[in-house]
């Protein structure tokens, strides 16, 4: 889809933008503490993008056993992983299935061109905008990137997310692994 | 190449600590199981014991692909190209999930790095016992030290 069409739709999908509280993230996503990492969701257009808030702390686990001069700097696989989590919520939107054991459920299939700049520190907000590039049947594509106070962290180049019945990882079918 | 490891005993594979030198969502420690020129073969244990499980997902342990990826960035930075050399990542070029890594699941990093501009590529093969995993790579800038 162009950039212009895509404006076209979100212009006319803006009377359903919606805006999410941690109760109804839960309600479509399956992460629980401590790797739920979306605090808030707003501007969400159905099929084409959302932005999300998550919020860094030192009182994450990741931190416990931090030694007091260490470098404090956000881990950069957990910053994706929250980039992430915001475009499940826009998949997991129009379908919510919270319950990994049955239905159909997101797999994270690969991403590229994901780059950094600035260290997230705690006390920090990240506001992450994601855009939904392509949907397939059981792919769907997004880039985007994630700013701290208006300056770029993060940029997101392409992540593929691939829908899977559940019985593809269901504990049975571990023991058989 | 035998190093001594955190208990200053020599004769087996390095093993580095993660937990306090560095934020990360992986408890570690990191096994360097080969490290010569250009080639770095590391280990981590996802362990049931890795803080991410409960809540990824309860009831239904699955450790996080961005965990994998973190396991190859542990084992560049405990297997660098050049000794002593600081590294910062900058990008991840490309991941490609290949399989699910299970609590218990060694993490296996069969890595190379190729000198690229005034940065690093580490490119990654991870594997578990039960075959492919993933496919990551990343790339580094040189932390000048001031």
């Amino acid at each position: 889809m162009t950039t212009v069409e895509n404006e076209d739709r979100m212009i006319a999908l803006t009377a359903a933008t919606a805006a999410l509280g941690l109760a109804d993230i839960k309600r479509v996503l399956p992460h629980r503490y401590p790797m739920l990492l979306v605090d808030r969701v707003t501007d969400l257009v159905p099929g084409v993008g959302l932005t999300a808030y998550k919020a860094v702390t030192a009182n994450e686990p990741w931190y416990r056993d931090l030694a007091d001069d260490a470098d404090p700097a956000y881990p950069r696989t957990l910053l994706v992983e929250s980039w992430c989590q915001a475009a499940g919520v826009l998949v997991a939107w129009a379908e919510p299935n919270p319950d990994v054991l049955s239905g159909q459920v997101m797999l994270f299939g690969g991403m590229a061109d994901i780059e950094f700049s600035a260290p997230v520190l705690p006390g920090d907000v990240l506001e992450h905008r994601v855009r939904l590039m392509r949907a397939l049947s059981d792919t769907v594509l997004f880039e985007g990137e994630s700013l701290v106070g208006g300056e770029p962290v993060l940029r997101v180049g392409r992540v593929v997310m691939a829908m899977r019945p559940a019985e593809e990882l269901s504990p049975h079918d571990r023991q058989s692994r | 190449m035998a190093a001594p490891d955190i208990d200053g005993r020599t004769g087996g594979p390095a093993v580095s600590p993660v937990t306090g030198s560095a934020v990360s969502p992986v408890t570690g420690p990191v096994t360097v199981l080969e490290h010569t020129g250009s080639r770095a073969v590391t280990e981590v244990e996802a362990d049931a014991g890795q803080q991410v499980f409960p809540g990824h997902y309860p009831g239904f342990p699955i450790f996080p692909g961005v965990c994998v990826v973190e396991c190859v960035h542990l084992g560049a930075q405990a297997a660098p190209p050049v000794p002593g050399v600081r590294l910062d990542l900058v990008a991840v070029q490309s991941t490609r999930f290949q399989s699910p890594v299970l609590p218990g699941d060694t993490v296996r990093s069969e890595a190379d790095w190729a000198a690229d501009g005034d940065g690093w590529i580490h490119r990654a093969k991870v594997r578990t016992t039960r075959g492919p995993a993933a496919q990551v790579r990343l790339r580094y800038r040189v932390v000048e030290d001031r």
